[in-house]
């Protein structure tokens, strides 16, 4: 039987089997070790295998917890649910040892949803392949595990679908493991670092705590890493599509979520933007505009001593600021720090005159929109990106905003993540009419 | 992969409308321009359905591979040397006027010698990428900017402003011979698929070109806009004084219920989109023609590192262009564009029929093993 | 390797900026924007031209009659010397982006209006779709007026003309690149709406009609709606006839007007097809009654004497507003044959009007 089970399954270090010898007879074992209860699998096999106060071939007959379990295609599926397989004298049998980890689980935090699975991934590794795999009972799923970090020498477990993960990707992702040479590894984003997202402007792997992302993933032949200490898992290979998809866009009504899909590039589009257009449209051309929207600004800023791009800064620092602090602050005062710095200073700093009120408006939207993007790390990428436009708004105006928008594109469609492109619409091609760029690559 | 084709396609009759090419063609409206545009519909099309067929018969190698195969290195390099020195040539014009255009209407106080360096350092940033992330870089501008351009072509043709008599009375002027000038410029909104002398590369082997009438269609469809709605917005007569024909179209055109009243700035910043994007491609095959002159050259379509040579040869490019429109002025501009234009034609004429005998040959060849 | 990398990013970011050296950064609270220009004659004796700028002085607060602007007069020998010698005069930059009117005063249009006109084609920051106007009697006077509904500077002159505010058949605009077209066309000749002030606030009732150079005649506001029902079909408008000494008025519902010129055994006659629908607006009771048919014939006949002295009047001021000239050229052979042709056409060309009132209804009372 162990034999047969082993070649069922993908290389999976979680999976035991054992054969146990006693003076009647020997039995064989076999079960996933992450699924399944130990203390329960030695009450009802080892104890009593070993004490031998009755011969086991009788208890399993006569003990309803052991069921016979005859087909042998089902062995995987059952294993896969946290059973024992047990051989005794030639006929199998299958007891209920799984471990059901419930509400000791965290609740997501960062990356939420409203009617979704509400359980995050677990800082224990076991327990996270114990979500994992429940969610995704196929034999396909392979793990890996390796050690990161040269004094830390922290777990690292590799997943994957055997049937539909790209073969070049994950032998990329083996090598770039193994290259790593950092002492201390702690976090999945430093992981995600030595990975090769360092100097990146836009992250490209996925760091996300949801269970039900990972399958999806898992299921679309991407690799899941995940690091002993941490609950989230690194999703690689990914697009930029990838990061502005929620995960309720797979179940709520279909045409708000494609409505809201278009909501958020528009967002990234503005927090990107809107201060660099700003500094360009008040200082450079302001005949971009209607003429009643542009006396309305004229007005409103003709209290302000400064230059427009000193007001966008004074407002973006004062906003960063105020995101920082609530990250930082326990979570019961952070309200409080937003409404002191949203409705109070915002107020006073245009009744004082350093900022026109279109220039609240502006920062608002920037922050508001800021948020909407779903995945942590690519949001923390995007805050960045408006910094660089700024600049070339004072210089160059409404030109410069362009380009620099222009080399942003080009630097999104050069981006690759573990050798396949980040940044294209249909990336998806049915495999028989070749890709193009497929004749150096194949 | 076919819309590849039809973007490179698109990008170039689409980027056109902005250039000299309606301005020369407006020059000539009594004296041959309409059938200058037949007989460039006519040329146009089968020179395309001509290199389509060369793609064909050699499957993921450029035009670069495609000499190589036949002719020793003393002859393909001088004349790689050459073909991309034409490639260059025209988008350097194209960047150029552009400068000159955001110098006039968006930053008038800005020299425009700074807003070409600027422009250009994109422009080399973009070229230096490999040849794979450069199409996608066609795909996303184009899918980015064309919509909101096409909203303003179709809305242009509903304008009530539009005089249609005036269109009209320019279309009875049909009887007259084409002039090569005007043939020049309106043959050149044809030439799109130019850009798969190297593209090609891309071509997985088992890839067949459909829906080939698109090519006169898209074509066509600028070609007519750009030459008429003009017309029809500023009469037979005044239209002819413009320098900047477009731009002053789309001045023409108000949004009552838009966010941004005035439609010129629309369509400039979206023209400078795609003459950046359009210049960073061509660029990028211009620097892949001078590498395969050099030694040991090898393409590549998606290396891992940017090779060296990649930003040599592209920093040369756009130090060239720099330089270049310090020199000329407007006016020389103008006369360069043309003459480049019609030189232009003869060598498009020539090495697309030389490729079609050799592609013959392959295909023969192919047969007989 | 990576540190080259960002010293080389270090430079060129340096090089830009040392190459920005005067770059046109100007905030918008140091623009002054003009909202109008209006050119007139100079004083007696002197040469050159009298500009005036209209200026608008932005204030945070947006109510009725906060908009204050400003008057700039001055006299040069040319446009752009004056504009350039009233920059000395105010302490921002001047703004000619929103600039939305442009005036010329009426003595100036009755002499030459091109010098002008080519002055505002030629700068880049005055756009195309400007509205350009006759000041009557001058345009400084127009300028100096300050409607007290204004909410904004100027925004009376934006809702005047254009269909964002209110749309009078006798109001029409004219944006400048139709004036430059209208200026060069062979066929086709310019029209310019007439401005005056009346009680603080503006009357545009009237059409000047132009030839290539000045002012030659100016429809009265009848012939001015005319106009607007055969050249733009304008809907909003309205056809009266009298009836037996009752005045009956009609609302017009649709409107198209067809022209086409043939050539008959008594020279060239061009037909004008005019069709009108539309629903009653002012009439005596009991209209609804009485025989539509019969209505309709005398609607027929007013509405086509109307049209026939409004094109007589036009052919006799020898200009072609309708663009008649445009319309022959576009239906004859390309050449230059066809427009001398046309030339010695016109001053003869016969006019066969026919209407084609149709009554809808009566209103919501019989």
């Amino acid at each position: 039987m162990l034999k047969r089970i082993e070649s069922l399954f993908a290389e999976s270090r979680d999976l035991t089997m054992h054969q146990l010898q006693n003076d009647e007879m020997s039995i064989e074992i076999a079960y996933i070790e992450s699924l399944c209860d130990v203390s329960k699998v030695s009450d009802f096999i080892l104890v009593p295998f070993t004490k031998q106060q009755q011969p086991f071939d009788e208890i399993v007959k006569v003990n309803p917890v052991y069921k016979p379990l005859d087909d042998p295609a089902k062995w995987t599926d059952t294993l896969l649910l946290g059973f024992v397989l047990i051989q005794v004298k030639g006929s199998i049998y299958k007891l209920d040892a799984a471990r059901v980890i419930r509400n000791e689980n965290p609740q997501t935090m960062v990356e939420t949803v409203i009617m979704g699975p509400q359980i995050a991934l677990s800082e224990d590794v076991i327990d996270s392949i114990n979500i994992i795999r429940s969610r995704y009972p196929s034999p396909e799923l392979a793990t890996e595990e390796r050690t990161v970090g040269t004094t830390s020498k922290t777990r690292v477990l590799l997943l994957y679908d055997k049937r539909s993960v790209d073969s070049n990707v994950l032998s990329m992702v083996r090598k770039r493991l193994e290259r790593i040479m950092i002492p201390m590894i702690t976090a999945t984003g430093q992981l995600s670092r030595a990975l090769g997202d360092r100097y990146t402007l836009f992250p490209t792997m996925i760091v996300t705590e949801r269970p039900d992302r990972v399958c999806n993933s898992l299921q679309e032949g991407k690799i899941v890493l995940l690091l002993q200490g941490s609950m989230f898992a690194i999703i690689m290979p990914v697009t930029f599509y990838d990061f502005l998809s929620a995960v309720d866009d797979q179940f709520d009504s279909y045409w708000m979520t494609r409505t809201l899909l278009v909501l958020r590039y528009i967002a990234v589009l503005l927090t990107i933007t809107l201060p660099a257009l700003y500094v360009a449209i008040v200082s450079y051309n302001p005949e971009l505009f209607r003429v009643q929207l542009t006396y309305s600004i004229a007005g409103s800023r003709a209290g302000v001593p400064y230059p427009s791009f000193i007001e966008v800064i004074i407002m973006l620092l004062m906003i960063e600021a105020l995101v920082e602090a609530s990250v930082r602050l326990p979570k019961y005062i952070g309200s409080t720090a937003t409404t002191v710095g949203g409705l109070i200073l915002g107020q006073a700093a245009q009744q004082a005159g350093l900022v026109s009120s279109i220039m609240i408006i502006v920062t608002s939207v920037v922050a508001i929109s800021n948020f909407v993007i779903p995945i942590n790390n690519m949001s923390m990428a995007i805050r960045f990106m408006k910094y660089p436009l700024i600049i070339m708004a004072i210089f160059f105006g409404i030109a410069g905003v362009t380009i620099g928008l222009f080399i942003y594109f080009v630097y999104l469609a050069d981006l690759r993540s573990f050798g396949k492109p980040y940044f294209r619409i249909f990336s998806k091609t049915p495999s028989q009419s070749g890709d193009i760029g497929q004749v150096g690559q194949g | 992969m076919n819309r590849y084709f039809y973007y490179c396609v698109t990008i170039v009759s689409m980027l056109n409308l902005m250039m000299f090419v309606p301005y020369l063609l407006i020059q000539d409206r009594y004296t041959g321009a309409i059938s200058s545009m037949l007989l460039a519909a006519l040329i146009g099309t089968t020179m395309a359905f001509l290199f389509t067929f060369v793609m064909k018969a050699f499957p993921g190698k450029g035009v670069p591979e495609i000499f190589a195969m036949y002719f020793p290195k003393w002859v393909t390099a001088p004349l790689m040397f050459f073909l991309g020195c034409m490639y260059f040539i025209s988008a350097s014009i194209v960047l150029n006027g552009f400068a000159v255009l955001i110098n006039r209407f968006l930053n008038p106080d800005t020299s425009s010698i700074v807003v070409l360096s600027l422009l250009s350092l994109a422009c080399v940033y973009g070229a230096t990428r490999s040849t794979l992330t450069n199409i996608f870089i066609v795909e996303m501008g184009l899918i980015l900017n064309v919509p909101l351009i096409l909203m303003i072509l179709f809305k242009s043709y509903r304008n009530s402003n539009l005089d249609w008599d005036a269109m009209l009375t320019i279309a009875q002027y049909w009887r007259n011979p084409p002039k090569l000038n005007s043939y020049a410029a309106a043959v050149y909104l044809f030439t799109g698929y130019s850009g798969y002398a190297i593209f090609n590369r891309l071509n997985p082997p088992n890839f067949r070109l459909r829906y080939r009438w698109l090519i006169p269609l898209v074509c066509c469809f600028i070609m007519v806009t750009s030459f008429f709605v003009p017309i029809g917005f500023h009469g037979t007569e005044a239209v002819a004084s413009y320098l900047y024909v477009w731009s002053v179209t789309a001045d023409s055109m108000t949004m009552e219920y838009g966010f941004l009243e005035r439609v010129v700035f629309i369509f400039l910043l979206l023209y400078l989109n795609l003459s950046l994007v359009y210049t960073a491609n061509v660029w990028h095959i211009a620097m892949e023609f001078f590498k395969s002159c050099l030694p040991k050259a090898k393409p590549q379509i998606d290396p891992e590192r940017t090779p060296l040579s990649n930003w040599v040869i592209a920093c040369i490019l756009g130090l060239f262009t720099v330089v270049t429109s310090y020199l000329l002025d407007e006016k020389q501009d103008l006369r360069l564009a043309t003459n480049w234009l019609i030189l232009r034609v003869c060598v498009e004429v020539i090495s697309v029929l030389f490729l079609f005998v050799l592609s013959i040959g392959a295909g023969g060849k192919k047969q007989s093993t | 390797m990576k540190y080259n990398r960002i010293l080389l990013l270090t430079v060129m970011l340096l090089s830009l900026a040392g190459l920005t050296g005067g770059c046109g950064f100007k905030d918008i609270d140091k623009r002054f924007f003009v909202v109008a220009i209006g050119i007139d004659p100079p004083a007696e004796g002197a040469k050159g031209y009298k500009v005036t700028l209209r200026l608008a002085v932005p204030s945070p607060k947006v109510e009725p009659g906060a908009a204050k602007s400003r008057v700039e007069t001055i006299q040069a020998t040319t446009i752009a010397e004056g504009v350039r010698l009233l920059k000395s005069h105010v302490d921002k930059e001047l703004d000619f982006g929103h600039c939305k009117l442009l005036l010329f005063g009426e003595e100036l249009v009755k002499k030459d209006f091109r010098a002008p006109m080519q002055w505002f084609a030629r700068r880049r920051d005055i756009q195309s779709v400007a509205y350009v106007a006759i000041g009557k009697p001058d345009a400084n006077s127009i300028l100096n007026v300050e409607p007290s509904s204004e909410r904004l500077p100027g925004n009376a002159i934006f809702l005047t003309f254009g269909h964002g505010g209110t749309e009078s058949s006798y109001t029409l605009y004219t944006y400048l690149f139709d004036l430059l077209r209208r200026a060069g066309e062979r066929g086709l000749d310019p029209i310019l709406p007439i401005m005056r002030v009346e009680n603080n606030g503006y009357v545009v009732t009237r059409l000047g009609l132009l030839d290539k150079s000045k002012l030659v005649t100016v429809l009265n506001p009848q012939e001015t709606e005319m106009f607007n029902q055969i050249r733009y079909e304008f809907k909003k408008s309205t056809v009266a006839a009298s009836f037996g000494g009752q005045n009956m008025v009609m609302s017009v519902d649709g409107i198209s007007s067809k022209t086409k010129i043939v050539r008959t055994n008594e020279g060239y006659v061009l037909r004008l097809r005019l069709k009108i629908k539309g629903i009653f607006e002012e009439a005596p009771i009991g209209v609804y009654d009485q025989d539509w048919k019969k209505l309709e014939q005398t609607f027929n006949a007013q509405v086509e004497q109307e049209a026939e002295r409004l094109l007589k009047k036009v052919q006799q001021a020898g200009v072609d507003p309708f663009g008649f000239g445009l319309k022959f050229r576009a239906t004859h052979a390309g050449s230059e044959k066809t427009w001398k042709a046309w030339e010695s056409i016109y001053p003869r060309l016969k006019f066969d009007v026919k209407a084609n009132v149709i009554i809808e209804g009566s209103g919501i009372i019989r």
